[in-house]
């Protein structure tokens, strides 16, 4: 880990990656939080989209 | 009148953020990349002069953005979903924010005191505070890179 912090390049790859699996996280997440009524309009809305 | 205060809130909480970030970035980006060019004789000029200045408002800009921050959050009504993460979108971004503004009060200021010379302590300890401040900032540039994708996108964005 310090190596890739003493490095401003590879912290800021790291913040990428960590935003990636931060969406795929939400997405997740949102998922599991949902009753099934919401999660048929959000994947409804998800297609009209 | 609730949606003004709103509004106000919010713009305070972007004010703040800006300042924080803004200054974070200048450390990372300019100023710790900087100083090995720097002849020796003119290194006071970045520690003594504006690196002090620079800690206080990047300091007081990051208790600013976690206030107002907090406050917007509470008065939206969905401080406690966030934090708990039921809502994720939004909840991310606030604990690595939090997490952030942690790190600048209770490392990167503590060690960036003694790195400066503004407490005194043994010579010895100045480079290993140096380079404690250094990482955690490092951590906090980092963590703002999501951060500002949760706090933007949970605004802003659909289908995330």
């Amino acid at each position: 880990m310090g190596k890739i912090l003493e490095s401003l390049p590879k912290t800021i790859v790291a913040g990428i990656v960590l935003t990636i699996l931060m969406v795929i996280a939400t997405n997740h997440l949102e998922d599991a939080n949902q009753s099934g009524a919401e999660k048929a309009i959000s994947d409804l809305q998800k297609k009209m989209n | 009148m609730e949606d003004t205060i709103l509004f106000l809130v919010r713009y305070l909480h972007v004010l703040c953020g800006v300042m924080w970030i803004g200054i974070l970035w200048y450390f990372n980006f300019v100023q710790i990349p900087s100083m090995p060019k720097i002849p020796d004789d003119q290194k006071p000029a970045i520690s003594k002069v504006i690196a002090p200045e620079a800690l206080f408002w990047f300091r007081w800009g990051a208790a600013g953005t976690v206030l107002f921050g907090l406050i917007l959050s509470y008065m939206n009504g969905y401080m406690h979903e966030a934090m708990t993460l039921q809502r994720p979108d939004i909840g991310f971004g606030m604990w690595m924010g939090l997490i952030m503004a942690f790190n600048v009060w209770f490392i990167i200021w503590p060690a960036q005191k003694i790195a400066l010379g503004i407490v005194e302590t043994d010579a010895d300890a100045k480079p290993a505070a140096g380079r404690r401040a250094m990482l955690f900032s490092r951590t906090n540039t980092l963590l703002s890179i999501p951060m500002l994708f949760s706090m933007i996108s949970a605004q802003n964005a659909t289908g995330f």
